[in-house]
């Protein structure tokens, strides 16, 4: 009851914030519509270019959900109140991750595996792409929340600085698979291997985050 | 009981040497030793590499940057390690010297691995005819110069040295995870880097008239670094215990 009610209440807040949460998922949509314009209109150039743009745009838009995501906690004395209660930081870091996740990564991992499709006109690579997808944006919502714990009140952009470069190798497992999806071989290798990832980071990090979290509170 | 005073006799010199101001005067007195034997090992390595090793049969005399190189490369790596093992020192033991070590390790690695970055680009002209290539372990090492720079930042950030001691410490151990893809980025990927010619477990690829130079140069080098490092830990220690009597008694 108490893990389900602290869910509703960061669904509720989340949702509040329509530039937190539409906001991501309104530009990941303006990214994946531009980027055609870009690209001579021959269908092999857009397709060879496809991956790359949806990871990448997929990177920036969960660094721009995860903007300042406990600032606000920490500004208005949520987290001092956990704190003080006695009551599991981890665990609050671990909901409120997911939820994140929830509304922002698995519609824009939908619209990354719909994007797939018209790029592509080929549904098997949508439904491979999709649930590579949902672990990347997690995993991606993680390490930015993690960046952004450690430069909680010193803005976004340093967060950012010191996590692009943990992200680099989940990009470098990302470029595999789409090789992995396009010559159809070694797919489930790769999926298990960044599901591999997700699953220590899963668990290790909203740990770490509290710790980070308890340091700036001291 | 010999067990026992094992570990009183360790946890004595643990605690002494933990101590800033006994780390400051031992160093002192190990500096200009360290510095001379390393100077003098790097010069004989770099003269005996240059002057008296065979030139290589496909790469002629541009193999000879591989006493810069290779050094540079495999001390840039080494002093990541160093620097999470000790803020993990830090976070386990609150040793406060390791949070000036770690933090005084940061921009000397910074440092050495550009300087291997561009030992490299230089390097790359004559053996594979470009400056860079956007191959797995220029990359990664790459990624670990920005690493580098970010810890920095973060530390900067903060006036309270102890809240950015414990920020810097989380991230060093966390970036760790890089050094492994790095070292292995050249077996991972299909890479224009060559793997490495000297490991652990098998014999070295490379002609002893050309490894033994290397060895020493890769110690002479570590030596010069080591030297750099203390005086950047020295610099931390004048900043963090400015308040403290002897400090101002050595100034």
């Amino acid at each position: 009851m108490n893990i389900l009610l602290l869910l509703k209440n960061e669904a509720l807040k989340l949702v509040k914030k329509t530039r937190a949460w539409l906001g991501p998922i309104l530009i990941f949509i303006l990214i994946m519509v531009a980027f055609p314009l870009t690209i001579e209109l021959t269908s092999n150039n857009l397709s060879d270019a496809f991956y790359p743009v949806l990871f990448i745009s997929i990177l920036l838009v969960m660094m721009l959900a995860t903007e300042g995501i406990f600032l606000e906690d920490y500004e208005d004395g949520t987290l001092e109140l956990f704190l003080i209660s006695k009551k599991s930081l981890s665990q609050w870091v671990f909901l409120k991750i997911f939820m994140h996740w929830l509304l922002i990564g698995v519609p824009i991992s939908l619209l990354g595996a719909f994007f797939n499709l018209g790029a592509n006109n080929d549904l098997s690579s949508s439904l491979m792409i999709f649930p590579a997808l949902l672990i990347a944006t997690y995993i991606f919502l993680i390490l930015f929340c993690f960046g952004n714990s450690l430069s909680l009140t010193k803005g976004s952009a340093l967060g950012t600085l010191i996590t692009l470069p943990l992200t680099l190798p989940i990009l470098v497992i990302l470029g595999k698979l789409n090789t992995a999806i396009i010559f159809n071989i070694n797919y489930f290798e790769f999926l298990i291997l960044i599901f591999g990832v997700l699953s220590i980071i899963i668990f290790a990090f909203p740990a770490i985050i509290s710790r980070i979290i308890k340091t700036h509170l001291e | 009981m010999l067990r026992e005073i094992l570990i009183i006799v360790i946890k004595k010199f643990i605690h002494q040497f933990a101590s800033p101001k006994t780390y400051f005067y031992q160093v002192n007195r190990l500096y200009p030793w360290l510095l001379y034997i390393s100077i003098s090992i790097y010069i004989s390595a770099i003269i005996w590499g240059l002057f008296f090793t065979p030139k290589d049969f496909v790469q002629g005399h541009s193999y000879r940057i591989i006493y810069f190189h290779v050094p540079a490369s495999f001390v840039a790596q080494s002093l990541y390690a160093a620097m999470a093992i000790s803020s993990a020192v830090f976070l386990i033991w609150r040793v406060k010297l390791a949070a000036y070590l770690a933090r005084s390790i940061a921009p000397v690695g910074a440092m050495v691995t550009f300087i291997a970055l561009v030992s490299g680009s230089i390097w790359g002209i004559p053996t594979w005819g470009t400056w860079w290539e956007w191959d797995a372990r220029i990359t990664s090492t790459l990624i670990l110069f920005i690493m580098y720079l970010g810890l920095i930042s973060l530390h900067n950030s903060f006036n309270n040295f102890d809240k950015a001691d414990k920020l810097f410490s989380y991230l060093a151990i966390i970036g760790f995870v890089q050094i492994p893809i790095i070292k292995k980025s050249v077996d991972w990927w299909s890479s224009l880097h060559q793997p490495a010619s000297i490991t652990i477990s098998d014999k070295p690829s490379i002609d002893p008239s050309m490894l033994y130079p290397l060895f020493m140069a890769m110690i002479g080098f570590a030596g010069l670094v080591a030297c750099i490092v203390i005086l950047s830990s020295k610099v931390q220690i004048y900043i963090r215990e400015k308040n403290k009597n002897w400090v101002k008694d050595y100034v």
